[in-house]
This record gives C-alpha cells, structure tokens and sequence, in this order.
C-alpha cells in the first residue's frame, strides 16, 4: 500500500516543474561549496604544511646559539586543516591560524582569516554545511507544505482515505516520497564528498570516512526532522497557504533568530572577560603569584641547590643554577596560564553548552554543532590544538633549560652546538578520535535524537487527528 | 487627494485587523530587544576603555614617583626598570594604550568592533607584528553566528515584515473583489497600489528609523548628526526597494499567493543565497594572500636583520648623521646597538608587511565588486560606514596609530642614542594617542557608493513596478 | 409579432438609426461606436454602438456571455477596446479613462467591500476616492439610510453584512457620488422583492434627476419596471431595441424569447 503512495509522490514531485528548478538550483549549489570548499581547504592545508616546514627549517638551522636565546627564538606552530573541514568551515575564520611558541609566554593565536575579509564575509560563506543546514530544509519545506492540506484543499483527501488506506500509511508514503525525491539530491553530492575524502585527505589523520559516516547520519536526522515537522503542520492547518507561512516561520526561527538569540544568551550566562582586563589579571599574576602558586626566586633556588648537593659556591655545582631557574619559572608561570586561560577555555565551553541546549528550540543549533565537530572545525578542536600546540612549547622549553642547566656551569658563557636543534623532535598533531569528538558532543546528539522522536511522534499525532475536509 | 485617503482608510483596516498588528507588534520588540543588545556591547566598550585609560594613567603615575624617588636620592627598583633609561619609559613600563572611541552608532551595528582591535598598546618595541592582533576576546562561534543587533533585524527580518504587509498590496483588492470598486472611481491602479504601499512603508519606516533615533538617544549618537542621516538614508532606501519590489510583483497581476512564493524566494535569493554566493566567489578568483605565507616572510626578514647585527649601527648611524654627535664614537653603546638591530628588524617588517598588505587591498577590491549583486551586502555596507562600526573606520585607527608609534619613536630614540638619562620633566611631553575621527565628508563620500547603488536597484525595481502598474486597468477575470 | 421598430443591426459597424426621441438634441451622457472587444477568436463584443441620454434608463438584456459585462468594463476602461469608441460625457475613455470614471458611477454584481470596515466607513473611502471627500458622516448616513439600509447596520463591520445589505451599500457608493452617469451590472440579482423594489424606486429618482443610467440584467421584469430603453444583446451584438412606452410585459418576454432560439 506505501509503495503505491511513495511512486505517486515520487513522480508527482519529479513532474512538478518548481521542484525540479529548486532541487536543481539547490543540488548545483551543493556541488559548488563541495568543490569550493575543497580547493580552499587544500590550498590553506599546503599553505600551512609548507610554513610548518620553513618553521622547523629556521629552527634546526639557528647556528651555534645559547639554549634560552633558542628558546626566545622560539617556533611557529600552524594549525593544520583536517580533511573534513572542506565541507565545514566552521569557527576557523575566527580563530587564529598559527601561534609563536617561544620562552616565557603562552601566546594567543593569531592571524583569523575573518580580520582579513570584509564585513560582507560575515553574512556567511556558501560552505555544504550551510548549504546542508540552511537551503535543504527550505526545499524540504517547499516539497511537503501542501501534502496533506493541499489534498484537502483539492479534495482528493477524502478520496484516498476512503480506499481504505490508513492515514499513518499515507503519511508515511509522503514523508517517504519526499525523501526519495530528496534522494536524487543528496545521493550524488555524498558521492562526490566521499571521493574527496577518500582521494586526497590533506591534514592529520583523523579517521576522515568514520567521521564523514557520522556527519553524514547526522544530516540525515536533521533533514528527517524537518519532514516530519512538514507533515505535522501540513495535517494541522486549514489550508496550503498557512502551512507554507508557518513554516517558513519555523525556518526563519531556526536559521536566523535562535543562533543569534543564542549568543546573546551565552553571552549574557558566561560573560568572558575583556581582553584587558584579561592581560591585566595575568600580568600582575605573573609578576607576584597567587597563593599556592609562588613566583620561584632565584636566589632561593641556588641556596636550595647549594643544599641539595652539599656545596659551598655555585661554581662548585654540577648543574647551572640559570638553566634551573628558568625552568622554575617556566613551570611557574604555566600554572598562571593554565588558571587564565583555562577558566576562559571553560567560559568558551559553557558558552558552547548554552548554543548546544537552545537546540531545544532550533535543531539547527544542534546540526551545526555536530556538524562542526565531526569536521573539526569547533571550538574544542580549536583548544584540542592549541593545547597540544603549548604541550610542545612546555617540552621545548623544559629541553632547552635542561640542556642550559645540565651542559654548562653557573656564569659561564655557553653555546649548544648547531646540530642540536634538530635533536628536538618536531612538532607533531594527531587529530582527536571520533569517540573524543562525539563525548564532547553528546548533548547535540541527544538533542537531535529528542528532536528526531518527538517530530515524528508530533507528525503522527497530529496526522492521525488531521480533518478531512 | 487619493493619497490621504488611501492612507486613512488603509489605517482603519490595520487597526481593525488583529493579526497585523500582532505581527508590528512582535518586530517591535524584535526592535528593541536588538537596541539593547547593541547598547550592552557599547556599554562593555566603553568600561574597557575607561580601564584602558585608567591603566595610561597609572603608568604615567607610577613612573612619576619612581622618576621623583630617585631624583630624591633613592635606587630604582630594579637595575632593569630604572625608568631614567629612555628604553624602559618608552618601553611596554610606559607604552601607552592607543584607544578607538566605539563608533558614534555602535549601538546601532555592532558590525567589525567585535571583530578587530579597538586598542593597541604602543611602546618602542611597536611593529608592524604589533597589529596582528585579535582584539576583543570573544567566542568564535559568537563571531561566527553574529550579532542580534539592529543591522541585523534591518537587513534580514525588516525585509520580511515587508513582504509581509506588501505581497497582496494588490492582488488582494482583486481577490476580495474591491478592486472592481475601487478602479470604477477615477483613480489609478499605480496610485491606489503608492498609496497603500507608502502607508506601509510610513509604519514600517517609523518603526525601524524610530527605534534607531530612539538607540542614538540613548547612546548619545547625536553628536554626530551627519550619521545619523546617513543611516536613517540607508535604512530607506533598503526599505523602499523592498517595498517597490513587492509593488513590482503585484503588478504583474498574479494570484497572492504566486507573489508571496516569488517575494519570499527573492528574499531568500538575494539576502541568503547571493552574499553567501558572492562571498565564495570572491574567495575562490581573489583568494586573500595567506597570513601564514607573510609570518615566514617576517621571520626571514628579522633572522637576516639579527644576522647582520654587527653592521647595523655603523649603518644606522650613516642614515642618521644628526644622532651620531650624540653617540659615544669609541665604544658601541649597548643600547644604541640594540636599537639599531630593532630598527633594521622593523624596517624589514614594514617592507613585508607592505607587499602584503598591497596585495590584500587589492584582492579585497576585487572581490567587494561583486557586492553589487546583492541590495543586503549593500545595505549591510552602507549601515556599518554610517554606524562607524565598518571597515574603514577600523583601518584608519590602524594607521593613525602607526604614525603615533611612529612619534612615541621619535620622541625616545634619540634619547637611547645619545644615553641620556630621562627625568620627571619629560613625562608631560610624552606623546599621547588621540583617535581623529573621519570627516563627515569622507564618510558620505564612502557610503555614497552602496547608497547610490542600493538607489539603481531601487530605481530598477520602481521603474519595473510602474510599467506593470501601468498596464492595469481593471480589477482582472 | 408587434409593430414597434424592431432594429436588426447590421453585420458591419454601421450606424442603426435610432428612434427618435425627445432627448436626441442633447449630446449622449455614454455612448459606444463601433465597439468591438475579441479575445483571441473570441469577439465579446462585435462592432456595438450605443448611446445613453441624460435621464434615460437603458437596460441590456442577454444571455450569460453576451458581452454585457464586457460592455459596461469598457465604459469603465478596465479593459481596452479593440476597436472602436467609448465616451463618456464627450470624454473618450481609451485617452482619459480618469476623466471619464470622474463622471460614472458602477455597482458591481457582487458588491465586494471591505470586511473589517462598517458600511459608513466603506462609503467614505469610496466617495472620497471618486472626488466627494468633503462630505460629512451625517450626510452619508443619510444616503446609507435612504438606500435602505437599517441605521443599526450603518456602523457595524461589513463582514456581518448580508448580500443585500452589501449591494445597498455600493448604490450608496453610487448616489454619494452625484455621478452624470450609473453603470449597473446585474444590481436586483439575489436581492429580495422587496429590495428590488425599492431599488427601482431608486433608479427612477435617480433618472429624474437626470442621471443616464446604463443597466444590464437577466431580470425581464425589472427592465420593463424601470428602463426606458432595452436592447438585448447575443453573441456580443445588439440585436434589438425597444422602448418601454410601446410594450407590455408579456411581449417583451415573447421578444427575447424569439431572439434567444435563433
């Protein structure tokens, strides 16, 4: 019995002229932001390698030097671009791409794209993912408006419902119809964006087709969605004409309203602190400690060492009570970093949480979400790296102090050998696991589970109650 | 005579009919709930900036008492601090913070300020790396969603409430049979549909220009009125292309239904699809060259300049001959030779910095061409120059603060050079940083070109609706 | 088979001699020469010529798809003729269509007004449109009333209005607009006998003071009651005139009857 409704759909869709123009409109632009997003993303990914490659080049070939100067030299790190972000950009424009890893400090990272474009970047870029998150549901929304109050209105409700056939059999033929007809769509595009992941994956691996399998499911929910919540209105309203009202109402709300409502929202419930006042906090942190985290003095840590080895003048110490020091310090103040910039990392994060949980009310929020985190592109990713990144420069600072403090005396003048800089090892970022990437994102998904259950169980309820006539 | 009446009647029926004014209703509040987004954001500027002052001056005072306390015969500090040194009062203990006053209608359009720098602090050791900078500290994805501010609702809901009240203007009247009437008095369709289509366009136009006067009200927006009209200018004329696109739609003689389908897809086109279209376009013919490409450059440019340390003073010395009296000829001095390397550090930076630069404002010239294409990137553009909040006015404080790093250099290095020793006395000479605002003049000449070009859409569109118009001389079948 | 003038009109767009009357001096209030009107293959109206005199009740009889309808749009110059003239008061209505619509006044089969609106309020939007602003509520009360609309009804929305409360409300329209000439598109239809009754009272007041008045309807009855003049149309032509004086009930239905089996 639902075979037959979901061919008459089917064919009655492909006839339909305003469907074939919006799906062909919609399906070219899908495969421009594939494509787009995928020469992007390889020349930013070769742009990046190519500067990680040159930093290490200056690092190694620095000469003879004294490790700490090495160390205020210091080395670039450039954040790669993992393979699935072609299809979403993400918060990428916003963030800095490359940050100077280099002695005493954890720096910000700097250089967003998005201070580069102009104001017109920001009313948004044609990436899959907005094509995915924003023209997809509007052409589901165009294809399903009058499926059952078009009927009505056209009488031919009463007709079919008294061959016999159950309304939860014709809604289910619709939404099934809608879906192949949709499938036309979206099957071509998951062919050419699984080819581009799998042919060139530029960037760390990080399990691009599991990731691209979930992103894939992800849509899929969100698309099935926005069926059904076409359905239900369709069944609940009078006539065609309202339902497509109200539902372009649900999608302004959606796509515009609620994203925006959200960062106010976050903004108002975790307000970040300026960035002055966030240097000031630091700095005077830095300069005389906090309690429990005391600045280290260096005459302290001579006397200490004089102790600890049983000797009466620095000069009779095996180790360079400098390269000690620093590296006291270093440690010092990573916990002053830590606190800082831990606390605005969870700010970010809690902010993330109210996007996450306003998904309630737009399952966008949560789409989008997901969608950014299978792509690697979110804000946690940003962090995943940017801690790895100051992980390296915590190493790299602990080597060159070491050296500092184990190769030479206090006092003397000390010059490590050129061949040493390419001892350290490079530095090197291994994406996060799916799994880490779905545990951060588990209120999404159960957001857009809720939202999966509750917009077919609203649809069948209320197709179930839906007139006649 | 046709225009006053279609006015009064056309205000009986709003008010006689409830869902109409539900709708006004909710774009209110949509209205002010955005107002006062804005104004909180202008709010956490300015706290910031007063902190920012407040630190300039407690530098200034700090550095007071320690220049009197060893004036008096105490001993600095620390042999490093010793604020007697020309490169430590000039140096990040005295830098001074350069400061960007949140543009006039901020309040208004949040825009570029949540984006870019409104503060550097400037000091000796300030270079061209000195700029890149992030600015305020905000969430990505905050800046990645955007603002709810009045830009916002100007440029993406307003359009809608439009073509809310406008996609029937005349369909309508034929659909409910009035027209018949309405046509058999001597009047013209082209008149009736103006009539109706201004009486919309007052209450539309009053609310969204009202609640802006009402944002520059409380934002003290005022003391600059030239912005004021530029803004209520853009926001019109936005307006007005909706609303004769919609006159334009209705005179083709469709059912209501047809031209709320066309106007809701010309929305959907023209705000959604085209600046996103044009965006990725732009990116792809004129890709911005890559930051990561000028890092490498700066970093080449600074080895070679370290490298040549030696040299560098003799040189330095050669292009300036008026400071070498002043340098002690026998012996390098230590900070002189320090200053020279930065110098040549610096200038090396500025010629990176500059080829970079020039191939950035070239690809963005490009690439802002195709913003014709679209009336909201137009708008959006027109919006921010007026508000203050767009790019220009951020690039301008860019380089007004480089010229000021510029002075803060000449003020101390000579200083460095000759060895002198700095006392209290200097500290009211300092330069400090004052932001000179753009002249009205540039900022109409600027905003006059998405203006004048939001003007030939419009006159597209007006020219489209009367030619339709025109040929309607009856209410239809 | 009566002896009055029984006018076949010619195939061509000559002129028919018209019976001649007391008013032939004065110059004719609406008047179509020649008028043709084709959609496509279709002639609505093929080559009609008409000419109402001030004071004159001129009722065209047809079947549905005549061109009545067609006729009377084309004095309003809601649509273009494809050939041929309309004036109205000398103005031609292809050029001055505004001028033209100054002078008319039209009730519409279905009167359609603005449902949210009283009667009252409709009438002043309506009036003020077709020029009479200044007149007063009192005053316009007064002509809702004396078309016949019940004074509680004045003021209430017109959504509760009933069909014959509506068409009332658009011949009020019409007499607040003093116009030289009243254009009625099936105006008893689906009215009661009573209402039909007192309208016809209505149009002979109307004529009295001189108004041409250019009617077209199904309704044989009322077009004997209260025209002066009737032609029946068919396949856009006039087929026939008469004038009411030289006719009685009976023949006239025995007339249109005979036009009808051809």
């Amino acid at each position: 019995m639902i075979r037959h409704i979901v061919r008459k759909e089917f064919t009655d869709l492909l006839r339909d002229g305003r469907f074939r123009w919006c799906a062909a409109i919609v399906g070219v632009l899908l495969l421009v932001s594939l494509g787009s997003g995928l020469v992007e993303t390889r020349r930013a990914e070769a742009a990046h390698s190519a500067a990680q490659e040159t930093a290490r080049d200056h690092w190694e070939s620095q000469g003879e030097k004294n490790p700490h100067s090495a160390a205020h030299y210091g080395i670039y790190a450039f954040k790669p671009r993992l393979p699935l972000s072609f299809l979403d950009q993400g918060v990428d424009p916003y963030t800095g791409t490359s940050v100077w890893l280099e002695a005493h400090r954890q720096n910000d990272f700097l250089m967003r794209p998005a201070q580069d474009a102009s104001a017109g970047q920001r009313l948004g870029a044609l990436t899959a993912a907005q094509v995915l998150q924003y023209l997809v549901p509007l052409l589901i929304i165009l294809l399903a408006f009058g499926a059952l109050a078009g009927e009505r209105e056209q009488g031919t409700l009463r007709q079919l419902l008294a061959t016999g056939i159950s309304r939860r059999d014709l809604a289910l033929g619709k939404a099934l119809g809608v879906a192949g007809a949709l499938a036309l769509l979206l099957i071509p595009a998951a062919i050419v964006g699984s080819a581009a992941i799998t042919v060139g994956s530029p960037g760390p691996a990080a399990t691009p087709l599991a990731r691209g399998t979930v992103l894939a499911a992800g849509y899929l929910a969100y698309f099935a969605v926005f069926v059904a919540l076409s359905l239900a209105i369709s069944a609940w309203v009078r006539s065609a004409r309202t339902a497509l009202v109200a539902l372009l109402g649900v999608w302004v709300l959606n796509g515009l309203v609620a994203p925006r409502v959200a960062v106010d929202l976050s903004k108002w419930l975790h307000p970040t602190p300026s960035a002055v006042e966030f240097a000031r906090t630091m700095e005077r942190e830095i300069r005389s400690g906090v309690p429990g985290i005391e600045r280290p003095d260096r005459d302290e840590t001579a006397a200490r060492l004089l102790a600890e080895h049983g000797v009466e003048t620095v000069d009779d110490l095996p180790v360079n009570v400098i390269g000690v020091y620093l590296q006291e310090s270093e440690e010092f103040a990573n916990q002053i970093f830590d606190r800082n910039y831990g606390a605005l990392w969870n700010r970010f994060e809690q902010q993330g949480l109210v996007h996450e949980a306003l998904s309630v009310a737009a399952p966008l929020l949560a789409v989008r979400t997901l969608s950014m985190g299978l792509a690697g592109t979110d804000v946690e990713q940003h962090r995943h790296f940017a801690t790895a990144a100051e992980e390296y420069r915590r190493d790299l600072m602990r080597r060159m102090n070491g050296d500092l403090a184990e190769n030479s005396r206090t006092g003397e003048t000390y010059l490590a050998t050129a061949d040493s800089w390419a001892e350290v090892p490079p530095f090197q970022y291994d994406a996060p696991s799916l799994a880490w990437v779905l545990q951060n994102r588990t209120l999404s998904l159960a957001m857009l589970g809720l939202w999966l259950v509750g917009a077919f169980l609203v649809a069948g309820s209320l197709v179930r109650r839906a007139e006649v006539a | 005579m046709t225009l006053r009446t279609v006015l009064r009647n056309e205000w009986r029926l709003l008010r006689a009919d409830r869902a109409l004014g539900l709708v006004l209703g909710v774009f209110a509040l949509l209205f002010a709930y955005a107002l006062a987004n804005g104004m909180a954001w202008v709010d956490f500027q300015e706290e910031t900036l007063a902190a920012a002052r407040e630190g300039n001056a407690e530098r200034v005072e700090s550095l007071e008492t320690e220049l009197q306390r060893i004036a008096d015969g105490g001993r600095p500090s620390s042999p490093f601090r010793d604020p007697r040194s020309p490169s430590v009062l000039g140096g990040a203990a005295g830098a001074h913070t350069a400061v960007l006053e949140p543009g006039p209608l901020t309040a208004l359009a949040v825009g570029q300020s949540d984006l870019l720098p409104y503060y550097y602090d400037v000091s000796i050791q300030t270079n061209e790396s000195s700029f890149l900078q992030n600015g305020e500290i905000e969430n990505p994805l905050n800046l990645l969603v955007g603002r709810f501010d009045l830009a916002f609702v100007v440029v993406y809901l307003l359009p809608l409430l439009i073509l809310a009240l406008s996609f029937n203007v005349l369909s309508g009247e034929r659909e409910q049979g009035t027209l018949a009437l309405t046509l058999s008095q001597p009047v013209s369709a082209r008149g009736v549909v103006s009539a109706k289509l201004a009486f919309r366009a007052i209450l539309v136009m009053g609310l969204a220009l009202g609640v802006s006067l009402l944002g520059v009200l409380f934002s003290g927006g005022f003391g600059s009125p030239g912005r004021v009209a530029l803004w209520c200018a853009a926001v019109a004329a936005y307006a007005l292309f909706w609303f004769t696109l919609a006159a334009w739609v209705n005179g083709l003689g469709r059912s209501s239904a047809w031209n709320a389908t066309v106007l809701v897809g010309a929305w959907l086109l023209l705000v959604v699809v085209l600046p996103a279209g044009v965006n990725i376009t732009a990116g792809l013919l004129h890709p911005l060259p890559s930051r990561v490409e000028m890092i490498t450059a700066q970093r080449e440019a600074s080895n070679e300049a370290v490298n040549q340390r030696s040299e560098l003073l003799a040189r330095y010395l050669e292009d300036h001959p008026e400071l070498a009296g002043g340098v002690a000829a026998d012996e390098a001095n230590r900070a002189a030779l320090a200053w020279a390397a930065t110098d040549a550090v610096n200038r090396r930076l500025e010629e990176v910095t500059g080829v970079y630069d020039e191939r950035l404002a070239a690809q963005r010239t490009l690439a802002r061409r195709y913003r014709f294409l679209s009336p909201a990137l137009l708008a959006q553009e027109a919006l921010l120059d007026a508000a203050g909040t767009g790019d220009a006015r951020f690039a301008r404080f860019r380089s007004q603060v480089r010229e000021f790093a510029e002075r803060w250099r000449t003020f101390f290095v000579p200083a460095i050079l000759a060895g002198e020793q700095m006392t209290a006395d200097v500290l009211p000479g300092v330069p400090a940083f004052r932001f000179v605002d753009e002249q009205m003049r540039e900022v109409s000449a600027r905003a006059a070109i998405p203006l004048a070009a939001l003007g030939g859409l419009l006159a597209l569109a007006g020219a489209g609706a009367v030619v339709r118009l025109r040929r309607v001389t009856g209410p239809g079948s | 088979m009566s002896t009055q003038a029984v006018l076949e009109t010619p195939a061509t767009g000559e002129a028919p001699p018209i019976p001649v009357r007391a008013a032939e001096f004065e110059d004719p209030v609406l008047e179509a020469r020649s008028l043709v009107k084709r959609y496509g293959d279709l002639e609505a109206v093929a080559g009609l010529d008409l000419s109402i005199q001030p004071g004159e009740v001129y009722c065209l009889l047809g079947p549905n798809g005549a061109g009545k309808t067609t006729t009377i749009h084309l004095f309003l110059g809601f649509i273009e003729p494809s050939a041929g003239r309309v004036r109205v008061s000398g103005f031609d209505v292809a050029r001055n269509a505004l001028d033209a619509r100054r002078r008319l006044a039209y009730v519409p089969e279905q009167v359609m007004l603005y449902r949210n609106l009283s009667g009252l309020e409709n009438l002043q939007y309506f009036a003020a449109l077709g020029g009479r602003e200044t007149l007063s509520s009192e005053r316009l009360t007064d002509i809702l009333v004396d078309v016949g609309l019940p004074l509680p009804a004045v003021g209430r929305r017109v959504g509760e209005y009933s069909k014959g409360m509506r068409q009332k409300v658009g011949i009020a329209i019409a007499v607040a607009k003093d116009a030289e000439a009243l254009l009625l598109d099936e105006p008893t239809s689906g009215l009661d006998p009573k209402a039909s009754r007192e309208f016809s009272e209505l149009i002979e007041t109307l004529r009295g003071r001189g108004v041409a008045v250019l009617m077209a309807t199904h309704d044989l009855f009322r077009a004997k009651e209260s025209g002066t003049r009737i032609g029946i149309m068919r396949h856009g032509r006039l087929v026939t005139e008469l004038s009411t004086d030289e006719i009685g009930h009976a023949d006239l239905e025995r007339i249109y009857l005979d036009h009808m089996q051809e």
